[in-house]
């Protein structure tokens, strides 16, 4: 019979040398950020890996690792690539933040007044995870206050899904804001239609 | 909110803006695309999931939903798919195996060297044993090379069922006569006891798909099948998992999901592969990084 | 509101990872006569692309596990049934260096967002070759 049972279904790791995160191989850079998940003074060299690692994948594996972390200084070193060019590093850095709801949450307020529109478009999607009143008061401070209708958008998105009622008044004021541009009109009447959708 | 039908027990009524939020969460974590067809099924369910909580009302059960308190996601989506085991549940990843996948890996491999497929979790082992059965059935080649089948799982009592191969006849429910009569023996109780030779030939093994430390124990396999529980993780545990699976893989080796599964709700480090019978997905070949 | 030929009924994919973005397409579309899609990021869009037949995709640029642009790099590269499917990509990124770096990624047309209805129903036919 060609099925043969396993001699090796499991083996133990075997001893090679240590990876490391500097090392040219992607590899190995690789292999070195995953082991490092869940220890927390790998941070600081954790964050200093993901500021000049290009790879992708190994990107993938230090935010995963920082993730596992948690705490304040792990969202701490994710922040900063959300100003990266680089969407695909962008949407990672969301991704990594959003499983950080509580270091993230004291980061909120500075982050829906940064600068940089993409920062405040990209910080919306972290109220998701928050409970309903926390979320709803974070964006609908940013939506007052919110010149680019893209950023509004964004916040409208997510009031969809976990808005309370008291964003009503101030989703009314902000289609009147956005009256003549393209597709606010429709995302804000689809919010408020979610948020006060109870039946009966 | 709140309703009194007339049997005096309380129903929370949903409204259609309720089901589409919900609709678009479902989506937006699991992959589930619910048709709008299908309303009175939805509603049907997620009554019962209101009800089994002990939420008031829809927007309670929803942050509840939310904050995934209690493993309500697991239930929920329980609820809407159909999680039975049983042999040869999916063929067509089993078809897909035999016309496209055994090719590639064994032009892959150094010839001579061992075939390795890995199923996560295995459960009670239909999933392993159904991997052999179609192998010994439908590959004309599987004389010319060792396989090994190794199948693991984080529930030991499941391990032990899945070592003894007892089965009833709703396990065996795809299977032709044919092929019950030529694996399996009739035990007591009217089940089946599947074929010594084939309980021997499979390693069961404990294994938690989230533990790095349990999954580095696993390396070099051409193909893992990790059907029906990725789904039921938090985004967080599903990027560890995914980590795990690449590096238990060989270059150029697949992966199978279940049916409701993608990877665009777990992780980027795999391609997509389309072949007849069924998408897949593929760890790279060469280290592109 | 533009309306096309009734037989057209292209099929355009949209990928984009609000759902209120791809709702706003799907109504405009479904009502200017198009067939609708729709994935979240760019490796479910893969999957759809690979497993049925579509005539454009619409893509955004800032999504959650494979952004806009290394979706259509994986497009072009991929099977020759997929690899010169029409892309309009429709992002918040307005630079010029984010619209070179869509067309040297692959894409056939770029708007930026928030896109008026008749502006994305002119750009779809165009690009599927429907008249209007």
């Amino acid at each position: 019979m060609p099925l043969i049972r396993g001699r090796r279904g499991s083996v133990a790791p075997g001893a090679t040398p240590p990876p490391v995160l500097d090392d040219p191989d992607p590899e190995s850079r690789w292999a070195a950020a995953r082991a490092l998940a869940g220890q927390a003074d790998a941070v600081p060299e954790l964050a200093a890996a993901l500021r000049h690692e290009t790879v992708p994948r190994v990107r993938e594996a230090i935010l995963t690792s920082l993730m596992r972390i948690g705490g304040s200084a792990s969202a701490e070193a994710i922040v900063p690539c959300l100003r990266s060019e680089d969407a695909g590093l962008r949407a990672a850095a969301i991704e990594a933040l959003q499983a950080l709801p509580s270091a993230i949450a004291p980061m909120m307020a500075q982050l829906f007044s940064d600068p940089e529109t993409d920062v405040r478009l990209l910080a919306t999607e972290l109220a998701r995870n928050m409970k309903a009143s926390d979320a709803t008061r974070l964006l609908c401070d940013l939506i007052e206050h919110e010149p680019h209708p893209n950023v509004c958008a964004a916040a409208i998105e997510v009031l969809a899904e976990v808005g309370t009622p008291e964003a009503l008044p101030v989703l009314e004021r902000c289609s009147v804001r956005f009256a003549l541009t393209p597709f606010l009109p429709f995302a804000i009447s689809m919010a408020i239609a979610r948020i006060s959708g109870a039946e009966g | 909110m709140d309703d009194r039908d007339d049997g005096g027990s309380r129903a929370v009524r949903i409204s259609s803006e309720e089901v589409e939020r919900f609709c678009d969460f479902l989506y937006r974590r699991t992959g589930l695309s619910l048709s709008e067809g299908k309303r009175y099924f939805i509603d049907r369910r997620l009554e019962e999931r209101i009800a089994a909580t002990g939420s008031p009302s829809f927007r309670a059960y929803f942050s509840l939903l939310r904050a995934d308190a209690d493993h309500e996601i697991e239930f929920l989506i329980n609820s809407f798919t159909v999680n039975e085991t049983y042999f040869y549940r999916e063929d067509h990843q089993l078809r897909c195996m035999t016309s496209n996948l055994l090719g590639t890996i064994v032009r892959q491999r150094p010839s001579g060297s061992t075939i390795r497929i890995w199923s996560i979790p295995c459960s009670t082992g239909e999933e392993p044993y159904s991997i052999a059965l179609w192998l010994m059935e439908n590959w004309p080649q599987v004389d010319n090379h060792n396989i090994e089948i190794v199948g693991s799982d984080i529930d030991t009592r499941a391990l032990t069922a899945a070592a003894n191969g007892i089965y009833g006849d709703r396990a065996l429910m795809r299977l032709s006569r044919v092929i019950v009569d030529r694996y399996f023996k009739p035990i007591a109780d009217g089940r089946h006891e599947i074929d010594e030779g084939l309980r021997n030939s499979i390693e069961f093994t404990r294994a938690n798909v989230i533990d790095p430390k349990d999954m580095a124990r696993y390396r070099d396999f051409d193909l893992i099948f990790c059907r029906n529980v990725l789904i039921y993780f938090d985004d967080a545990s599903r990027r560890q998992a995914a980590e795990n699976l690449y590096d238990c893989l060989r270059p150029g080796g697949y992966i199978c999901l279940g049916h409701s599964e993608s990877m665009s709700r777990i992780s980027p480090l795999f391609s997509v592969c389309r072949f007849p019978d069924a998408i897949v997905y593929q760890k790279p070949e060469a280290d592109h990084g | 509101m533009v309306e096309v030929d009734a037989a057209a009924k292209a099929r355009i994919l949209v990928v984009d990872d609000s759902s209120l973005v791809r709702l706003y397409y799907r109504s405009t579309l479904e009502r200017a006569g198009f067939e609708v899609e729709q994935s979240i990021n760019g490796i479910e869009a893969m999957e759809r692309v690979l497993s049925q037949p579509i005539d454009l995709v619409i893509v955004d640029i800032n999504m959650p596990r494979m952004d806009g642009l290394t979706f259509l790099r994986a497009l072009r590269c991929g099977p020759s049934d997929i690899s010169s499917l029409p892309a309009l990509v429709v992002s918040t990124e307005s630079e010029m260096r984010d619209i070179a770096e869509a067309r040297a990624s692959g894409a056939n047309f770029y708007l930026v967002k928030p896109v008026a209805e008749a502006e994305l129903v002119r750009h779809v036919c165009v690009l599927t070759g429907v008249s209007l």
